[in-house]
């Protein structure tokens, strides 16, 4: 079978962004940065996580969507090397399935890399979704926790009001703002930091002004100066791990919006008038044929 | 009376856990509590009830062979072997290898696969809408095309610029669009609702 016309584009296309990954642009150029030159979302993070008392209790909120996860993964990874390097015990739980199946992965990453049984706890999957959450503030300990991590919940009273700070991590089903909304108001005091995928950046910037959020990372660059940022103190990869886990290459990522840049720029020019174009005939005409 | 029943519920249930949220006392919170737990029991059988009537459907849909019968067939094996895995003796549940795998290995891939074509079918949607409405297809493209632009990673001055012009797109423009349409969203249904409490229009049940 022999690829013409838009099959060899597509593969074309393929080759280049393979290639883009490939050549990891932050080794080989300095003309490619794929993080944000204001600093100020990641300095945000990077101070609440700095106010934490020693050992610090911080409930991890996974409940990312797998669709958006790959976007926000490296980010969240650096948070969460970032918190426990700084000595806080690490408490997951979901309120979406599919988040639960994600944090179930992240918290086995974690015991892989060595961290101890002592600084993580898994609370498991609460049903219900705000209800759940409301649920979640006057009792978080499923019945038969057990551990140092549960023992510091329980003499905190049991609830979310135990933990010195909560991490969002959000998606497309239950997102930051849900959590602000159900418990931020019930408990004001409680720090919240989200990380998110880029299309809740919009949604959520609104809650950083009025302090509802503590900190913000919700697009790939502002999560890359932040991973950077943690990656100059020292990064934690498990062997088998791929070093472009990490913020993702620059290189394909300029590839990629580049090959966009150029389909819709042609798309647009293709359709004024006048000019010969791409843009098929109405569809009713289509079936016809 | 059949319209007022539900209505009725929703406003009462809604009241205690409004005053459980504004008020401290111990009655209130209880029965907000006893509530909530109702709800979140509610929920669980509801999903539990879904994932019944999507087998049950799908099953049908195999045997009868209507619809999609290999569609289906490739929805029940999927689901048999997640249950599989979370539920043989020994399991983990969620959290046990053998759905770690299939979730790392295939789900993950897989839906993340299906997200990063969105580009693709948005081109091919845009060819069509550039048939059918050229004139708010090509604003969408310009807009698209233009915050393509600004997200370039690029670093030294310009790139600063672009990050720059990036951020203030982010904050005015498209915030500001944002926070309108939640604003107006909010509006509307607090609206409905009202009506619909007080048996104006909605509850068709």
């Amino acid at each position: 079978m022999r690829l013409q016309g838009g099959g060899m584009a597509w593969l074309a296309l393929l080759l280049v962004l393979a290639v883009g990954v490939i050549v990891d642009a932050r080794e080989t150029s300095d003309a490619l940065q794929l993080a944000n030159p204001d600093p100020i979302r990641s300095a945000q993070v990077r101070e609440t996580f700095a106010r934490l008392p020693a050992q610090a209790l911080v409930l991890v909120a996974m409940d990312p969507d797998l669709g958006t996860y790959a976007e926000i993964r490296p980010t969240l990874r650096a948070a969460l090397d970032d918190l426990l390097r700084g000595g806080a015990s690490l408490a997951f739980v979901s309120v979406t399935a599919e988040g639960r199946a994600i944090a179930a992965a992240e918290l086995e990453r974690l015991r892989d890399l060595g961290t101890a049984d002592e600084v993580l706890l898994d609370l498991g999957f609460v049903s219900g979704a705000e209800a759940g959450m409301v649920r979640l503030v006057g009792g978080a300990l499923p019945v038969g926790a057990s551990g140092p991590v549960a023992d510091a919940i329980g003499a905190g009273g049991g609830g979310i009001g135990a933990f010195q700070m909560v991490l969002l991590v959000g998606g497309i089903d239950i997102g930051p703002r849900s959590w602000v909304e159900q418990v931020g108001t019930r408990l004001p005091a409680l720090p919240m930091v989200a990380i998110a995928p880029t299309f809740m950046q919009p949604e959520l910037a609104p809650y950083l002004r009025t302090g509802q959020l503590a900190g913000l990372l919700a697009t790939v660059r502002d999560g890359a100066t932040y991973s950077q940022a943690v990656a100059a103190d020292r990064f934690v990869l498990l062997s088998d791990e791929p070093r472009g886990d990490r913020p993702p290459s620059s290189l394909a990522v300029l590839l990629g919006m580049l090959i966009a840049v150029g389909v819709l720029g042609r798309q647009l020019l293709g359709s004024l008038p006048g000019l010969e174009g791409p843009v098929p005939a109405a569809p009713v005409e289509e079936e016809q044929s | 009376m059949r319209r007022s029943l539900p209505a009725a519920l929703v406003v009462v249930v809604g009241l205690i856990l409004l005053l459980d949220f504004v008020l401290i006392n111990p009655t209130v919170a209880g029965l907000a509590d006893a509530l909530l737990e109702l709800i979140v029991l509610l929920a669980a059988a509801a999903a539990v009830a879904g994932g019944v009537a999507l087998v049950l459907r799908h099953w049908t849909d195999v045997v009868e062979r209507r619809r999609d019968p290999p569609g289906s067939l490739v929805l029940l094996g999927g689901f048999g072997l997640m249950l599989l895995a979370g539920l043989y003796p020994g399991s983990g549940g969620a959290g046990g290898p053998a759905v770690r795998w299939l979730v790392a290995a295939l789900l993950a891939p897989l839906v993340a696969a299906l997200v990063g074509m969105l580009f693709v079918f948005l081109l091919v949607a845009t060819r069509r809408g550039l048939v059918l409405r050229p004139r708010q297809t090509t604003v969408m493209l310009v807009a698209a095309l233009a915050a393509i632009v600004l997200l370039l990673p690029i670093s030294g001055g310009a790139g600063t610029w672009l990050a720059s012009a990036a951020g203030w797109a982010n904050e005015v423009p498209i915030g500001g669009v944002f926070r309108g349409l939640l604003i107006g969203v909010a509006i509307v249904t607090a609206v409905h609702a009202a009506r619909v409490l007080v048996a104006i229009d909605g509850a068709d049940d």
